[in-house]
């Protein structure tokens, strides 16, 4: 009798394991039917009410740096889903959260920039992130370096490129290559004369060939414009006084435009072609 | 007469302690408790009485073991449906009243709704309640706990009653109804299983006792038959003599005034100290002979293991 | 019925818990502070009504189930009570059950009371009751029955505070399974990626019952999705209540 009670028991045990495993079994499949039903995202709809950082910053009870982490994350998979349209709606705002919590996090200031530019095609949400960057991180080349490649590269902005390049190359330990990349600017912005200066500056202090080499390439190039300038407007002052282009350049010196004909910086002579009234260098700058 | 409790070769360890330290507490109990009678069962404290409670009432599991309720396996639940159970303590639920804590005893045993109604005055009624069941049980003192734990115990009229330890706290008083009632449960032919260290009660009302100790029961039978008839030694108080006059006779414990109290193991010399008395023209005031108690046995079996 | 014995007597002790009334007033305090929030808003006030109405009613009463969830085996053990109730006929599965359904009943009836204030606030707003509402708090409630056999089942092995710990741990990985969605699929197939795919439908999807931005919204809700989610809560419940009911059988009451 007892017995019988007992192997009751061990059967009822038995039972119930068996009810657990066709529970768990029947819940894993559901949640795969689940699943599968796709339910309409609304665009945004999880960022509806953002505050702002300093009230997160305060909200996260010290957990800061874990909120910059978690939201950031998000941020990364939220900008990268091509679904949502609105997605760029409040960019700026975001990661001015996630830098707000965590100013020393490096990573945001680049990646949001980086993101602003090639995404949203929003370079002043990557000018602002950036600029925070910068303002938090003193120390950092890389945030007044990236602001300038934007300007250059995307706004062909040259005097804000010319800016930012400088406002790197106070920072100690930037690459000496950002010099160039403002002489670059400063000639891209117009001013040759200055732009000449800088590059002979750079001349000077090259510290091996290869800098040397670039450096005279980059003169010649600002000479050859330089020229190029003076020669134009000069043969522009012929045209008008003669009616035509002159034959050669030699004309503008016999007739007083000029006191003489410049030559590159390997001595060589420009060319000149009569038709066009443009003057060219014999050889481009950078294969010397 | 069938068994109402059959316990075989239960046995039950525990592992206590953060660094698990394993005590055998039940070592292979057996005994029986036959229906209509009163059993007691008796043992020091620790020795493991509450814990074979715990194992009847499948509260705990043993290690291994049979125990049956009237022939059915204590696995079951049904087992417990012809049982009324008062714990030492009273651990009830201190919100509910008196009169819905039976009427919640009583939907657990599944009463239906005339029955539980009429059962719950009566009990109320019966163990003196009836003023109080409309207050919750936080405001019960002591007494009226124990009373109320009875009433729960007897809701669906068991045949089989199990205490632990009802006698204990109480005063004379309380003690003798609590006889009173088991004697009246065995009337109405129930079967009462308690346990007890008070063992005046137990003697004056078991039928049948059975004494744990240290896990494993040493003594098991008709309470009559443990207890031999046997004279230990005569009291006698006698006047007017002096204490020098029992001397060889009997041992003199103590005098007052006149009086002298008298311890002879020596049946045959009682006679002795009567004609003594008589010859010397003193007063015999009082002879009793003192038989072997329980609690001689228990003192003796404790201390033996 | 046995079951429907301690299911009474539960729900008689858990609505003496003063936390209950506590988390209630915040509850109402949120649910009106909705009111006053949306007077904040350019644009659209409902609608922040309707979201912090229901995050309140969702919040609260996930903290209700576990608060009173995880004491309520804890004390019949501690208090001994137990000892009175398993020493007649029942079933310890009969207990757990009774205590479990207890509990539904008094946060159904909390729910209920959360809802009202919260739909009257809406109809004084919108002077209509959408349907779609119900439906969110319907499934709201079943998550909120999901977390409490959640909390007994720790209950009834461990102390209280452990248990609210646990149960907690439970709600809030509920809510981040679409975090270990997104890590498996990026992740190549392999082992590693079987692995967190199997963590993935073990581990509870409480998203599964949260319809509150569709609702608020007014987008559509696909119809399969009710019942799928229905049955995973109902199958899940099923689970834990089992295995509460596996541990507590195996317990020595010493």
């Amino acid at each position: 009798m007892a017995k019988t009670a007992s192997a009751k028991k061990g059967t009822a045990t038995i039972l119930l394991v068996a009810f657990l495993t066709a529970a768990a079994a029947a819940f894993m499949a559901l949640k795969v039917a689940t699943d599968r039903v796709g339910r309409e995202k609304l665009p945004g709809s999880s960022i509806i009410y953002i505050p702002s950082g300093k009230f997160l910053k305060y909200a996260t009870f010290g957990y800061r740096a874990l909120a910059a982490d978690a939201i950031y994350l998000w941020a990364i998979q939220y900008y990268s889903t091509p679904t949502i349209d609105d997605r760029f709606d409040h960019f700026d705002h975001i990661f001015a959260i996630i830098n707000e919590l965590d100013p020393r996090y490096q990573d945001p200031y680049e990646v949001g920039a980086l993101i602003a530019v090639q995404d949203a095609h929003n370079p002043a949400a990557a000018f602002s992130i950036l600029d925070r960057g910068a303002a938090n991180n003193p120390d950092q080349w890389v945030y007044p370096f990236n602001a300038g490649h934007v300007a250059m590269e995307t706004l062909k902005d040259f005097p804000l490129a010319e800016k930012y390049f400088e406002q790197c190359l106070k920072i100690p330990g930037a690459p000496e290559f950002v010099e160039r990349l403002r002489a670059n600017a400063i000639f891209k912005k117009g001013d040759l004369r200055t732009s000449w200066e800088t590059w002979l500056d750079i001349y000077k202090r090259a510290p091996d060939e290869r800098t040397k080499k670039i450096a005279s390439n980059h003169l010649y190039n600002v000479k050859a414009a330089i020229d190029s300038a003076v020669l134009e407007d000069a043969a522009t002052k012929y045209r008008e006084r003669f009616g035509h282009r002159p034959g050669d350049l030699e004309a503008l010196v016999r007739t007083g435009f000029l006191r003489e004909v410049p030559k590159d910086m390997d001595g060589q002579d420009y060319l000149y072609d009569p038709a066009t009234g443009k003057v060219k260098t014999v050889t481009s700058p950078w294969r010397r | 007469m069938a068994d109402a409790i059959r316990i075989d070769n239960l046995q039950k360890k525990f592992r206590l302690g953060f660094i698990p330290k394993t005590r055998q507490i039940l070592k292979g109990i057996t005994f029986s408790v036959r229906e209509g009678e009163i059993f007691g069962y008796l043992g020091p404290n620790g020795a493991g009485k509450t814990t074979t409670i715990k194992c009847l009432l499948d509260l705990i599991h043993p290690d291994a073991g049979t125990i049956e309720i009237f022939g059915r396996s204590h696995l079951s639940p049904r087992s417990r449906q012809p049982l009324g159970f008062l714990p030492e303590n009273p651990y009830f639920y201190d919100y509910l009243t008196a009169a819905e804590f039976l009427a919640f005893t009583a939907d657990l045993f599944g009463l239906d709704r005339v029955e539980k109604k009429e059962r719950i005055t009566r009990l109320l009624k019966l163990v003196g309640l009836e003023q109080a069941a409309r207050l919750p049980l936080r405001k019960f003192s002591r007494g009226m706990l124990q009373r109320a734990g009875l009433a729960q115990a007897l809701v669906n009229d068991p045949k089989l009653v199990i205490l632990d330890e009802p006698l204990g706290g109480m005063d004379p008083i309380g003690r003798k109804e609590i006889r009173d009632i088991i004697v009246r449960f065995k009337d109405e032919g129930k079967t009462v299983f308690f346990t007890s260290h008070i063992l005046q009660d137990i003697e004056m009302i078991c039928d049948r006792v059975a004494i744990i100790v240290g896990g494993r029961i040493v003594k098991e039978g008709v309470l009559r038959d443990l207890v031999s008839e046997r004279v230990l030694f005569t009291e006698m108080t006698v006047s007017g003599l002096s204490p020098e006059a029992f001397r060889g006779l009997g041992e003199s414990m103590s005098t007052r005034g006149d009086r002298v109290l008298l311890k002879v193991y020596d049946e045959s010399k009682v006679e002795e100290v009567f004609a003594l008395v008589h010859g010397q023209k003193g007063r015999l005031l009082s002879l009793s002979p003192r038989t072997e108690t329980l609690e001689d046995i228990f003192i003796e079996t404790v201390t033996r293991t | 019925m046995k079951i429907g014995a301690i299911a009474r007597i539960t729900f008689k002790e858990a609505k003496r818990d003063r936390i209950l009334y506590l988390l209630f007033f915040f509850a109402a305090l949120g649910i009106g502070g909705a009111r006053v929030l949306a007077i904040l808003t350019v644009g659209d006030r409902v609608k922040i009504i309707k979201d912090v109405g229901l995050a309140s009613i969702s919040l609260f009463g996930v903290l209700m189930a576990i608060l009173i969830g995880t004491g309520l085996v804890y004390k019949e053990i501690d208090k001994k009570t137990i000892f009175t109730l398993l020493s007649k006929p029942l079933h310890r599965a009969e207990f757990i059950l009774g205590k479990f359904l207890g509990l539904v009943l008094t946060l159904f009836v909390m729910t209920l009371f959360m809802s009202l204030i919260f739909l009257a606030i809406v109809y004084a707003h919108t002077l209509k009751v959408e349907g779609t509402l119900l439906v969110a708090i319907g499934y709201i409630f079943l998550e909120l029955v999901l977390v409490t056999a959640v909390a007994i089942l720790f209950s009834s092995f461990s102390t209280p505070i452990l248990s609210s710990l646990f149960a907690l741990a439970f709600y809030l990985i509920g809510h981040l399974s679409w975090g270990l969605e997104l890590i498996f699929k990026k992740m190549t197939p392999g082992a590693g990626r079987t692995l967190v795919r199997a963590f993935y439908t073990v581990l509870p999807d409480l998203e599964n019952f949260n319809f509150r931005t569709e609702v608020v919204h007014g987008l559509p809700i696909p119809p399969e999705i009710y019942l799928s989610s229905f049955l995973y809560g109902v199958c899940y419940t099923a689970f834990i209540l089992g295995l509460a009911v596996l541990i507590f059988r195996r317990r020595d009451f010493i």
